[in-house]
């Protein structure tokens, strides 16, 4: 392999890292945030709710963590996303009350506050450079991006196969599969969504590798 | 003599509760995400194992009595997660002294670097809410915890001997890793509902 012919691999490769909203999904790629996906988003709604939570939780969480990392009070940097996380949570809480009966709320249950320490907010922690607050922003908005893509793609098929309705409206008059809405069901569906999205990526990936090779 | 025993019942049955039919994985989906970089990475799972336990030992009592403490509180919603990861930073500090005092810092540096792993993770945050919006006495809390944490480390050992038998050719390669993972523990999470025959309410 020449050199340019590696320096243009190794952008293509930089090019696939970034993408986290399809060929490096944080779920698909690095299996991040799953408990709410398998338990709580059954259906559309609740994927839209904890959408809308993670939304405003995993963004803050990483700017505000990545700024008070500089500070050496904070060098436990698990402690100081965990906490970081927890304290935003509140705010969370306090907009999601204005935009969702407490009866909707209660439809997520634990699986809410246990945002705060899901690895899709806290997994940051675990890298040891301390991650600038612009880097921190943009990773935050395009990690959340995947994130939300990928729970409401589950919760769409969940919702689908478990119950025959889509947003509450029903598509058949019958429930295709419905162990689907059951956290078991979760598991396995979750698989097999996971296992398409890595089929489809593996094929883009290779289709991009072969058009930098015909580049150069 | 008879409360002891009682007590001592008390927290079995919650403890057997929580380690097969309400356990973390395969019910409630708890700390899946941290189960497979587990079990991928090929992690020490005895260090984080024993290190999980202790830490829900520790701060599962220190979360029962701050939820107590804020029981007439009428925003404790918002805050509970907050005090919740301060008693499991708590029990991360006294985790974290006894094994740099316990061992020798050579070989404590494995376990200090998976330490805040076991502490700060949905395993641990929710079986502190579970035992505190299901109003858990004390013996029920610390029955669920310790259950929590034995379960938690079963289901990782049971993934990852799974893995070890799954991780061939003979899987489609799309399969390989998280999706042939989280297929077993469905299939595991299957078998424990049709034991069961229920649900847990989250």
């Amino acid at each position: 392999m020449t050199h340019e012919e590696q320096m243009r691999a190794a952008a293509l490769a930089k090019r696939i890292k970034r993408d986290r909203v399809f060929l490096n999904n944080p779920v698909v790629m690095q299996g991040l945030g799953l408990a709410p996906l398998i338990v709580a988003a059954a259906t559309l709604k609740n994927a839209l709710m904890l959408a809308v939570a993670v939304a405003l939780l995993l963004t803050p969480t990483r700017v505000v963590a990545a700024f008070l990392s500089k500070f050496p009070l904070f060098r436990f940097r698990g402690l100081t996303y965990a906490l970081t996380a927890a304290a935003v949570y509140a705010g969370v809480l306090a907009v999601m009350t204005r935009l969702y009966s407490a009866a909707d709320i209660g439809l997520l249950g634990l699986y809410l506050p246990l945002l705060c320490a899901d690895p899709i907010v806290l997994k940051r922690y675990e890298r040891p450079q301390r991650e600038r607050i612009r880097t921190a922003l943009k990773k935050g908005v395009i990690t959340t991006a995947g994130y939300v893509l990928a729970m409401l793609l589950t919760a769409a098929v969940r919702e689908f196969l478990g119950t025959g309705c889509l947003y509450g409206h029903a598509l058949l008059g019958y429930s295709p599969l419905p162990i689907a809405s059951l956290p078991m069901g979760g598991f396995i569906v979750l698989a097999l969504l996971i296992a398409a999205w890595r089929g489809v990526t593996n094929i883009i990936k290779r289709q991009m590798a072969l058009g930098v090779k015909q580049q150069a | 003599m008879s409360e002891v025993i009682a007590s001592l019942g008390q927290f079995f049955v919650y403890m057997v509760t929580a380690l097969f039919a309400q356990n973390a994985v395969f019910t409630r989906g708890l700390g899946v995400s941290r189960l497979t970089k587990i079990v991928d990475d090929g992690t020490d799972t005895l260090t984080f194992g024993v290190l999980l336990c202790c830490i829900q030992i520790i701060s599962a009592p220190l979360g029962y009595f701050a939820n107590r403490a804020m029981r007439e509180f009428a925003y404790r919603g918002y805050v509970r997660p907050f005090v919740c990861v301060v008693c499991s930073a708590v029990a991360f500090f006294v985790v974290l002294g006894a094994v740099v005092a316990l061992r020798r810092l050579e070989s404590a540096r494995h376990a200090v670097a998976a330490l805040p792993m076991a502490t700060f993770n949905t395993c641990v945050l929710g079986t502190m809410l579970v035992s505190a919006t299901q109003s858990f006495s004390l013996v029920q809390t610390m029955g669920f915890a310790v259950g929590s944490g034995l379960g938690y480390v079963m289901a990782v050992l049971v993934v990852d001997e799974g893995m070890r038998k799954l991780d061939g050719e003979r899987v489609p390669e799309i399969f390989r890793g998280l999706p042939v993972t989280l297929l077993y523990i469905g299939i595991l999470a299957l078998a424990i509902y049709g034991f069961t025959g229920h649900t847990v309410t989250y």
